[in-house]
C-alpha cells in the first residue's frame, strides 16, 4: 500500500465529492436528463419516471424497462429482463467491497450499495488501490452520492423540458442514452465481453424480428454464451487484469 | 404527445424491476466476502449482460419506438458512426466530447428539419 492520501475520512468524502462533480455527475445528469424525456415521449407518467431513477438507479435497466412496457411485455418478463441486466451489480459489487476496511464491512452496505452505479464503480476501482483501506468507504459515498441525488432531479427535468421544448431538443435528449451506451462499448476490456457486445449487435435485431417479447433475454444468452466460450476455449491466454 | 402509460401493471412492472435490481445489489454484498469475483460463472454473467445491452441499444437506434423514429436510420447510423469515431480518436477517455458530438449533430439534424 502506498503512504496515507487522506487524514481522516472526512476528507476521503470530501475528496470523493470533488471527483464525482465532473464528468461522472454530468455524464450520469446527461443520462437522467436523456431518460427523462424518453419517458415523456413514450407516453409515462412523470411520477413513474422520477421514481424509477431513485430506486432503481441503473439506467440500462431503466430503459429496458421502459422499453418493455411500451412493447407490451408481461411483468414478468420485465422482471426478469430487468433482474438479468442489473445482475453486473453483484461481479461489480464483489469486486470492490473486499477491498474496504474489515470494520466497514458491516450491514450498512446494504444500503450503501444503492449508491453504486457503473461510473462510481470504475473510479473507486482506479482510486481504491491509492489510498488505506479505512478510507475507501468514505470516498466511495462521497462519490456515488452526488450521482445519486442528481438522478431523480435529472430525470424530472428531462420530463418536463421534453413537454415545451421544441422537437429538435428533445430529439437529442431522447439520443443521449442509447449513444452512452454505444460509446461505452469501446471501454469494454475482456474478449468475451467484446464478442459478446459485437454478436449482440448482429442477433438483437435478428430476435427481435423473430420475437420481440423473447427477443433480449434469447440475444443475451446466445450471444454472451458464445463470447464466454469462444474467450474461454482460444483466447483467454493467462488470467486477465480486471482494470476499468 | 401520447396518451399516458397508466394502470396497475406499469407500477407492478417498476416495483418487480427496482426489487429485481436492489436484489442483485444487495447478493453483491452478501457474496462480496465468499464468491471469486474471476470465477466463470461471473464471467459467463458478465458476457450475457453486455449482449443484452449491446441489443438494446441497437434496438433502439436502429428500430426505435419513439420521436427517434422521425429520423432516417441512416442519418441516425451515421450520427453513431461520428460519435464512435471521436470517442476511438485518443486512447484517453473522450467520452465527454463523443458524447456532445452524436447530440449536437441530433439537434442540428432536428433544427435544420424544422426550418
Amino acid at each position: 500500500m502506498s503512504v496515507p492520501r487522506f487524514t481522516n475520512r472526512r476528507a476521503a468524502f470530501w475528496a470523493g465529492i470533488h471527483d464525482a462533480v465532473g464528468a461522472p455527475v454530468l455524464v450520469l445528469f446527461a443520462g437522467m436528463v436523456g431518460f427523462g424525456a424518453m419517458g415523456r415521449t413514450h407516453g409515462f407518467d412523470a411520477w413513474m419516471t422520477g421514481l424509477t431513477s431513485l430506486l432503481m438507479f441503473a439506467l440500462p435497466g431503466q430503459v429496458v424497462m421502459l422499453e418493455m412496457l411500451i412493447s407490451g411485455s408481461s411483468f414478468l418478463a420485465i422482471a426478469f429482463a430487468v433482474s438479468l441486466t442489473s445482475a453486473r451489480f453483484v461481479t461489480m459489487v464483489v469486486t470492490l467491497f473486499p477491498q474496504l476496511h474489515r470494520r466497514d464491512r458491516n450491514r450498512g452496505l446494504y444500503l450503501w450499495v444503492h449508491l453504486l452505479a457503473m461510473t462510481a464503480w470504475s473510479m473507486s476501482m482506479r482510486e481504491f488501490p491509492h489510498m488505506a483501506a479505512k478510507h475507501r468507504l468514505s470516498y466511495f459515498i462521497g462519490l456515488g452520492l452526488p450521482c445519486w441525488l442528481i438522478a431523480m432531479p435529472g430525470t424530472v427535468l428531462g420530463y418536463f423540458v421534453a413537454g415545451w421544448v421544441p422537437d429538435a431538443v428533445t430529439l437529442a435528449l431522447v439520443f443521449i442514452n442509447p449513444l452512452f451506451f454505444l460509446l461505452t462499448f469501446t471501454e469494454v476490456r475482456p474478449w468475451a465481453n467484446r464478442i459478446a457486445i459485437g454478436l449482440g449487435c448482429v442477433l438483437g435485431p435478428l430476435f427481435y424480428v423473430w420475437d420481440a417479447d423473447s427477443s433480449l433475454l434469447a440475444t443475451g444468452l446466445v450471444a454472451g454464451t458464445i463470447g464466454y466460450v469462444v474467450d474461454r476455449r482460444w483466447l483467454r491466454p493467462a488470467p486477465v487484469e480486471v482494470q476499468p | 404527445m401520447n396518451t399516458t402509460v397508466q394502470g396497475w401493471g406499469v407500477w407492478l412492472a417498476l416495483s418487480a424491476a427496482c426489487l429485481g435490481t436492489y436484489t442483485c445489489r444487495a447478493l453483491g454484498v452478501k457474496l462480496s466476502g465468499h464468491i471469486d469475483s474471476e470465477s466463470e460463472i461471473f464471467r459467463w454473467v458478465a458476457a450475457v449482460t453486455y449482449a443484452m445491452v449491446a441489443a438494446l441499444t441497437v434496438r433502439m437506434l436502429l428500430m426505435p419506438l419513439g420521436l427517434l423514429a422521425t429520423v432516417p436510420m441512416l442519418l441516425r447510423i451515421l450520427m453513431c458512426v461520428v460519435s464512435l469515431a471521436v470517442m476511438v480518436s485518443r486512447p484517453t477517455r473522450r467520452m465527454g466530447p463523443a458524447l456532445l458530438i452524436g447530440t449536437l449533430l441530433m439537434l442540428g439534424y432536428g433544427v435544420v428539419r424544422t426550418a
